[in-house]
């Protein structure tokens, strides 16, 4: 190169650099960005003086969560705690980035990717989790839940999910059992009984269908609906809970006699017409909407739907049951549920401002239980709530389902919270095609072991 | 260059932020795409060279991908043989028949302004059972075809030709105003010394209006191609690539492989390949017409 290209093209790298700072700039805050457009090398060390956690300098912390509903109780309770938090902090800011649990999802697993996280995220327990934990994302909140005595609220064994390597990093929402729902007059008006068998839902499914009503209803369009549905069968036919630790372990394949017959019972239950035609093609809120709007008779659902079917018009008079899902071939106890500890807050370990966000995350969760039942949305929670729920105006039905809690002994997480997500993407498509075609379940096993094998790790 | 009186280098200044522009939007992202194919990496976490092992996966031991190729292939040629005759058609139609044509072709073109999740939703509506109140499926209960119902999204076999309507039906427009637009600059006075010559009506067409129309045409094609080859939105709100891949194309699989099985670099590898077939595409295409353009010529 000669001289004049030289400096031609020195004049055009520095142009570019001065656009792409000032591109920059404009992302950060307000009085920092006359600095960042002068394009001074040394601002990034100026930035990094405020985040000493001493500072009594404004700070702000971004809150990524899934509450974008309003009409959801979770979604006022949000905005109280972060208000009340933000009137005793005057000098931190909670900045509330909320959307939908797929968008959540992708837009967290994006900026994990570019290391760019928000201070408090939204994750999914053990296996979900997993690869987040490994990349090491997330900070330890061992010692930020002693404080305040926030550990003692949880209920028992819940935080083992969410704990790798003896380091605890998220603090779960919720914590759920997978249960059905039983519109009461479509039962009546077609004759059929409330099951206590699997055997006998098969019949209701049958009698139902026969009056011309959908008997229960579905989104499985979004495939872990299904799959939540089908590992509880496996659950019962399997005798117990722990069947894919054994295939993990190795102990058992999925060519097991435990999940063929499960695989064989499930398809008999969509042979018989349990689900709405086209359910694939449902989504989660078009399948729930089925049954809430009346025009279906079960759904089968995790108990984080209680909150929106009591509020719905079929739960008017106390129309809408429950019942624990049944034994299936006389094997199981409906006692074991399927369990789902809910979706968690866990913290950026690269955030700038560490120690207020603990703080934060710390306060939110001492005063999240006491909200929620204020709300009328304790039902599920993953600590322990004081309060009389009869004489606050909780329904019959959010008492039984409460009930159910009581019962429990033990059970199973959903497939795609134990198994890494390659393997679990297999199943999901697996499961869902037994929906539209008939398969013989020695190849459903087949597939699952195959997809098992070539993904794991 | 002499022409121009200034240097090279000049030259070369002037054009370099483009260029550099351009290639760090699209050879970067691309370069790097074929490097990340070659990772086993989940996106997040810590990576493995794996040289070309997520190629081979891909081409020779996956049940899912070659079906997914073979549907994109069935949008594309759906799109070209059916979706750009017809707007040919209806273009030569509206401009031979129409006095005020504005009002007709943008009712043709709506459904491309249309958002594509809406399109969607409103398509799922019509295709629904006759018990969830499908218009299709009432239409032919109505009419005493109760044999004729299905359920369009759901039988994997009839599915991806349910979504494909759809796809047709909302480029429709799109092609028609490029091919009316096309029609309408073809000299009036051409179709007056052919009629003078006793070419009238379909002769016309046949030795006017299509030798004219082929450079636009092209533009339709390649257009259509690229489109059908990376057709990805349509498909993930109607059915989610679903019932059991049964509807999934080369940009689902894609995206279910990186961000749902958290396959990251075999989803690049995927998206490799996705590249490399529009490029080809694109250079078939030209080479294609441009022969067709001498022979016209």
């Amino acid at each position: 190169m000669n001289k004049t290209s030289k400096r031609v093209l020195s004049t055009v790298m520095t142009g570019l650099l001065a656009v792409s700072l000032a591109a920059c700039g404009s992302t950060n805050n307000g009085n920092k960005e006359s600095k960042g457009a002068a394009a001074d090398p040394s601002s990034p060390a100026a930035e990094t003086s405020v985040a000493s956690p001493t500072s009594k300098d404004k700070v702000t912390i971004t809150f990524q969560n899934i509450y974008p509903d309003p009409t959801d109780p979770k979604y006022k309770m949000l905005r109280k705690v972060v208000s009340q938090y933000e009137a005793e902090h005057t000098n931190v800011k909670v900045e509330l980035d909320s959307l939908n649990t797929d968008q959540q999802k992708l837009k967290f697993k994006t900026q994990a990717a570019s290391k760019e996280m928000p201070d408090i995220t939204i994750v999914n327990p053990a296996a979900q989790m997993q690869p987040f934990v490994d990349a090491d994302l997330f900070a330890p909140l061992n010692e930020m839940v002693e404080q305040n005595g926030l550990k003692g609220t949880f209920t028992e064994g819940i935080l083992d999910y969410y704990t790798f390597n003896g380091n605890l990093y998220a603090l779960p929402d919720g914590n759920n059992i997978a249960l059905i729902y039983y519109n009461k007059s479509l039962f009546e008006k077609a004759g059929a009984k409330v099951p206590t068998t699997f055997e006998e839902m098969i019949d209701a499914v049958k009698t139902l269908k026969a009056k011309g009503i959908t008997p229960i209803a579905i989104g499985e369009k979004d495939s872990w609906t299904g799959s939540f549905l089908f590992m509880n069968v496996l659950l019962r036919t399997n005798g117990g809970p722990g069947f894919l630790k054994d295939v993990v372990d190795g102990k058992r394949t999925f060519e097991d006699p435990a999940f063929t017959q499960a695989v064989d019972a499930f398809q008999s239950l969509v042979q018989a017409g349990a689900f709405q035609e086209g359910a694939t093609s449902f989504d989660y809120n078009a399948g729930e909407n089925l049954f809430k709007t009346g025009k279906a008779a079960m759904y089968f659902m995790g108990s984080w739907a209680t909150g929106g079917i009591e509020t719905s018009d079929v739960s008017k008079d106390g129309n809408v049951g429950v019942f624990k899902f049944p034994t299936v071939g006389g094997k199981g106890d409906p006692n074991q549920f399927m369990l789902a500890p809910g979706s968690a807050f866990a913290v950026s370990k690269s955030s700038k401002h560490l120690a207020e966000t603990l703080d934060f995350l710390n306060y939110f969760m001492v005063n999240y239980p006491k909200e929620m039942f204020e709300q009328k949305g304790a039902i599920g929670l993953a600590q322990t709530v004081e309060g009389d729920f009869k004489a606050a105006g909780y329904s019959d039905m959010a008492m039984e389902v409460m009930n159910m809690f009581k019962d429990v002994k033990g059970g199973d997480l959903a497939f795609d919270n134990t198994m890494n997500p390659g393997t679990a993407q297999v199943h999901l498509s697996s499961i869902q095609n037994l929906f539209v075609a008939k398969k013989d379940s020695a190849a459903v096993a087949k597939e699952h072991q195959k997809g098992y094998e070539e993904n794991k790790q | 260059m002499k022409v121009l009186k200034v240097s090279g280098w000049t030259i070369a200044a002037f054009v370099l932020p483009c260029l550099l522009l351009y290639v760090c939007l699209v050879f970067l992202p691309i370069i790097v795409s074929v490097y990340n194919g070659m990772l086993q990496w989940n996106g997040i976490g810590t990576s493995k060279f794996i040289g070309l092992a997520n190629f081979t996966k891909m081409f020779t031991d996956d049940p899912v991908f070659w079906p997914a190729v073979g549907r994109t292939f069935l949008l594309a040629g759906f799109s070209m043989l059916v979706q750009l005759p017809l707007a040919l058609f209806v273009a030569i139609l509206i401009s031979r028949y129409v006095r005020r044509t504005s009002f007709l072709v943008s009712s043709y073109f709506l459904p491309v302004i249309l958002s594509v999740a809406v399109i969607g939703q409103l398509w799922k509506t019509i295709y629904n059972p006759a018990s969830m109140g499908g218009m299709i499926n009432q239409i032919l209960v109505k009419l005493g075809l109760d044999s004729w119902t299905h359920s369009w999204l759901t039988e994997p076999k009839i599915a991806i030709y349910a979504i494909i309507i759809v796809g047709l039906w909302q480029y429709l427009g799109y092609h028609i105003l490029i091919q009316f637009t096309g029609i309408q600059n073809i000299p009036a006075d051409i179709y007056e010394a052919a009629k003078i010559d006793g070419a009238e009506g379909f002769k016309a067409d046949r030795y006017i209006t299509l030798p004219l129309i082929v450079p636009i045409f092209k533009i339709s094609v390649v257009l259509s191609f690229i489109g059908s080859l990376q057709s990805f939105d349509l498909i993930m709100v109607m059915t989610g690539g679903g019932p059991a891949h049964a509807t999934d194309v080369i940009a689902s699989v894609m995206y279910n492989m990186s961000f749902l099985s958290m396959k990251y670099g075999y989803g690049s590898a995927i998206a490799s390949f996705l590249v490399v077939v529009c490029l080809l595409a694109t250079v078939i295409i030209n080479f294609l017409f441009n022969r067709l353009d001498k022979r016209f010529s």
